[in-house]
């Protein structure tokens, strides 16, 4: 046990009847609270003005056939301290309902409806109970996470119909979007509603691409399912195998070599670099901008390509392995990827002054799709979307991971929230990665770059862990199973805390700008429907 | 103005800049060049992602940037399926996108070519036998070209597709 922080003695001053459990994860508080004190207590946390949490997680898990018990759990983190609470509950025997914290914490939204369809637990209270990941078609009492569901049941079809909310009204038309898009993009439906130009509505059915990771994660050894994580969403391919691999090693105790940190670092922020050079491209193609597309698609293609140099794979795969990485990059090696990186931020730069030179390009980011601050924190937006939007997160900053305890990064904020906004911090963040990339090759230690796994976990041991990868925070959530197996393995792309928000930034816009609010904010579906 | 020109002239041409890939791994059968033919000079693609992680869909998009540019070759992207001479199917079918395949295929004109790109869409790759998942592409509607890789680099698709409109011999 740790000493006792300020904010644990708040949580047992307000709510006495609370039990503190051992600390799971470096920085954090955990307590086992009973289940109709849920609502009052996450409120508690979440409007406290000297806590403040932000609501991170909520995970459920089936712990037949050992205990008859569904376990739920809430991480919240703490807005001054970036501490971690952990709030956990367990519903005993054939009881399946728990109180929503919906109505109080907003962000709690979709995490709900997500354990609703999934365990087939139900959030009561709840204000919006419609099929969330199960789409109308699925049978009824299908809930594949838990343990009695067999991971390859081959499901039946019945007749069912989403029901969108619907604005009626003269001159009010709907217009359906998707699944399939006009772009090269991924699978996702948007419904707008609108009154001439303006959209007065839009309303998001996902999860069309659900491939069901998180149970195949179930099927799978801790060491061996690195190649699944990785392939949660191939653009976060470092970010999420790396988050899985924190987890596992802190589960294993394992002690990851310094160098290993530092290479980590380096493939994170490579990563980082070749996302944000696209989305930049990709967001000025979206006011019909090709020039800036092009240039900005050429540099990406470029780091692409020194990703292929250096570790064999232009998306990076297979360098991140539980107790280092896969591959060690020579010094001499890491001078000129630093020499080529200058080369390309002096590109960048050049490409930069036309981009903000542009009149008519600035006319069409500013002031489109505009997410203030308070809606940002009601929906606990994070990444680079928060951070345009005033919320200044960044774990790299606030609970670093892998070497960033040495390598201090100067986090980008915005507080306008609209699209310039959000193209402003990648902008930033492309300079600030090329920097970091020159300390790390400054300070990188030698040694070796990777520990064998030595002993195996006890089952029923978790533990969280959380990556800022380029598009915010990736949290894994990883509890061990019998011999070295997973028992439950839950992931959080930061899209699937950002695409609720999405629909509130749209409204008062036009049609045509949404494409553009949607690159603005370039969520993943994969990451989002896992 | 001058600054955009100076640019332009300063990075000079780069299309072409990338390391060719080695004939495609998988053949093109000699039927399916005959049907191709007609799609010679103009190949119009439309991509239909049925539940892959993404980096597909990141390959398929680096074919039309500067470097790997398909448009010189007359490959280019339908914003509909009725517009498409050729379906590219990446991921496996997941079973909410099962209806939408079927419904994508049927309604892109005949002649039409179905691509598999990817080890998910040709075999499910990792998800192969999840709930959710109903099988590999081929399942559902007939596949005329595979194109293995997870992700394929965008060099490999290149090079199938050309040699797709390369005529028998």
């Amino acid at each position: 046990m740790t000493e006792a922080r300020p904010c644990d003695n708040l949580l047992k001053a307000a709510f006495p009847t609370i039990l503190q459990g051992d600390t799971i994860c470096g920085e954090s508080s955990h307590f086992q609270v009973p289940k109709d004190l849920l609502p009052t207590i996450t409120r508690y946390l979440h409007t406290q003005p000297n806590l403040r949490g932000r609501l991170t997680l909520i995970w459920a898990c089936d712990h037949r056939p050992v205990r008859d018990t569904y376990g739920l759990h809430y991480l919240f983190t703490l807005d001054a301290s970036h501490h971690w609470v952990v709030l956990s509950c367990e519903l005993a025997g054939n009881d399946r309902r728990f109180p929503s914290i919906t109505p109080h914490v907003h962000a709690a939204k979709w995490y709900e409806r997500e354990i609703r369809d999934m365990f087939g637990l139900i959030p009561e209270g709840h204000p919006d109970l419609r099929r969330l990941v199960r789409h109308d078609h699925w049978p009824k009492g299908t809930h594949p996470l838990r343990k009695d569901f067999p991971w390859n049941r081959v499901l039946g079809r019945q007749q069912g119909a989403y029901h969108f909310r619907r604005i009626e009204g003269e001159g009010v038309f709907e217009v359906p979007v998707g699944p399939i898009h006009a772009g090269i993009i991924e699978s996702g439906h948007f419904r707008f509603s609108v009154a001439g130009e303006p959209i007065m509505q839009l309303e998001l059915r996902l999860f069309w691409k659900h491939r069901g990771v998180e149970k195949l994660f179930e099927e799978q050894t801790l060491i061996g399912a690195v190649p699944l994580a990785e392939r949660v969403s191939g653009d976060t391919t470092v970010g999420h195998s790396l988050a899985y691999c924190q987890a596992v090693e802190t589960l294993l105790d394992l002690q990851v070599p310094r160098r290993a940190k530092y290479l980590r670092a380096l493939f994170l922020e490579l990563e980082r670099l070749y996302n944000h050079l696209g989305d930049i491209g990709a967001m000025c193609n979206d006011t019909a901008y090709a020039l800036a597309h092009a240039h900005c698609g050429r540099m990406k293609e470029r780091i692409m390509q020194l990703n292929d140099r250096l570790t064999g794979s232009r998306f990076l795969r297979g360098v991140i392995r539980v107790g280092g990485v896969t591959r060690d990059i020579e010094n001499r090696q890491l001078t000129n990827l630093v020499d080529e990186l200058n080369r390309i931020q002096q590109d960048f730069s050049e490409v930069g002054a036309i981009i903000f030179a542009n009149a008519s390009l600035t006319d069409r980011l500013e002031t489109t799709g505009v997410l203030d601050e308070q809606t940002a924190w009601d929906h606990a937006v994070m990444g680079v979307v928060g951070r345009a939007s005033g919320m200044d997160c960044d774990l790299r900053r606030d609970r670093p991971f892998a070497a960033y305890d040495e390598l201090p990064v100067n986090v980008a904020l915005y507080r306008y929230g609209d699209v310039r906004a959000r193209l402003r911090v990648r902008g930033d963040e492309i300079h600030e990665s090329i920097r970091l990339i020159r300390e790390i090759r400054s300070k990188i230690p030698d040694g070796p770059v990777a520990i064998e796994p030595s002993c195996s976990p006890n089952p029923g041991d978790w533990t969280l862990s959380a990556v800022e990868g380029w598009r915010g925070e990736i949290l894994y959530m990883v509890m061990a199973g019998e011999d070295g197996r997973i028992h439950r393995c839950k992931v959080r792309d930061p899209s699937f805390v950002n695409w609720p928000a999405i629909q509130w930034t749209v409204p008062g816009n036009i049609i045509p700008d949404f494409p553009l609010i949607n690159k603005s904010f370039n969520l993943s579906y994969a990451g989002n429907d896992l | 103005m001058f600054r955009i020109i100076k640019k332009s002239l300063k990075i000079g041409v780069v299309t072409g800049q990338y390391r060719r890939a080695e004939k495609p791994a998988l053949p093109i059968s000699r039927k399916l060049k005959d049907n191709a033919k007609l799609f010679k000079r103009s190949l119009a693609i439309r991509e239909v992602d049925t539940g892959s992680c993404n980096a597909c869909e990141m390959e398929m998009n680096a074919l039309l940037n500067p470097v790997y540019d398909a448009e010189r070759f007359g490959i280019h992207i339908a914003a509909s399926p009725r517009h498409a001479d050729a379906l590219v199917v990446t991921g496996p079918v997941t079973v909410n996108m099962e209806r939408a395949l079927k419904d994508v295929h049927k309604q892109t004109p005949d002649p039409k070519i179905v691509i598999a790109l990817g080890d998910c869409a040709i075999d499910c790759g990792m998800f192969k036998g999840s709930y959710a998942v109903t099988g590999p592409v081929e399942r559902h509607i007939p596949v005329d070209i595979r194109i293995p890789g997870c992700p394929p680099r965008p060099a490999e698709i290149l090079e199938a597709l050309s040699e797709l409109r390369k005529s028998p011999v």
